[in-house]
């Protein structure tokens, strides 16, 4: 049986798909007893999905850059 | 995106279309920065993605939708930023920094049986787009992904924020698998922190 200490730490390699088949079923399995893990996986989940969806720093100046990239590949061709 | 996505916007860009050139640096240039920002930190970031731009357009009719556009894009970047600080390229660190609302670490677990002693605390939203109505926490989190070390932040962001394999982390930045996931771990749990710290307090 895992301790809550060691859910924590392999719960970014069960989210990423990382954990062998038999440390999979151990995580379920202790996921299964522990209604604190349950939300923090859950949380974590969520921040993860908070992660994506921060809006990322606008490029500066996009349009200069385009038309530069546009000109050099006019010089190229 | 898509492949046939690649292949229109690949086919506007060949033919100079300036709209096509917005899209691809509007779509791609954060993914290119992180890269970037990874290998050679962030005073030599941006003239790398500037360099990395120059050699796209000029191998643009080279590429043959082996891999994807992005995949393509940061392999170039990637490149670019090793040819050209080889000299200043640093080692892995794993080196934890501290960020600004800590992490999960020991002191939430009980000694002897390693259960919680401070449970996570429930948080008052339950989908993203709730937290973030939140101006606050936005900059919260802002704040904390800036006091994460530059390879830290940019394994994070290229996993959850663009969505790549860690096997395509390791192959760009030139890292372990292993210290992928140590680096993506250690990011998360101190991001996590900084969540439920703002839920518990309403502050930052």
């Amino acid at each position: 049986m895992l301790t809550c200490k060691e859910q924590v730490a392999r719960s970014s390699d069960y989210l990423d798909g990382q954990l062998t088949f038999r440390e999979r079923l151990l995580m379920r399995h202790h996921l299964m007893f522990c209604a604190n893990c349950r939300r923090f996986i859950r949380q974590m989940r969520l921040m993860q999905a908070t992660l994506r969806i921060l809006p990322e720093p606008e490029v500066p100046d996009a349009q200069g850059l385009a038309e530069r990239l546009a000109s050099e590949l006019k010089r190229n061709s | 995106m898509a492949a046939a996505d690649d292949a229109h916007l690949l086919e506007r860009l060949l033919k100079g279309e300036q709209q096509a050139y917005k899209e691809l640096v509007t779509q791609y240039q954060s993914a290119m920065r992180a890269v970037a920002y990874a290998i050679v930190g962030q005073r030599h970031a941006d003239e790398v993605v500037q360099d990395a731009w120059l050699s796209v357009v000029r191998s643009l009719a080279k590429f043959e939708g082996r891999s994807s556009l992005k995949t393509w894009l940061l392999t170039i970047t990637a490149n670019s930023a090793k040819g050209r600080y080889k000299q200043n390229r640093r080692e892995v660190l794993l080196d934890d920094l501290p960020s600004p609302h800590g992490t999960i670490g020991d002191e939430r677990f009980a000694a002897g049986d390693e259960h919680w002693l401070i449970a996570p605390f429930a948080w008052h939203q339950d989908t993203p787009e709730a937290l973030l109505t939140e101006n606050e926490l936005r900059e919260c989190l802002e704040h904390t992904l800036l006091s994460l070390s530059e390879l830290q932040s940019s394994v994070l962001l290229l996993r959850e924020r663009q969505g790549l394999e860690l096997e395509e982390i390791c192959n760009l930045l030139e890292i372990s698998l292993s210290n992928v996931r140590v680096l993506l771990h250690r990011a998360r749990l101190k991001v996590f922190a900084t969540v439920e710290h703002f839920e518990e307090t309403g502050e930052c």
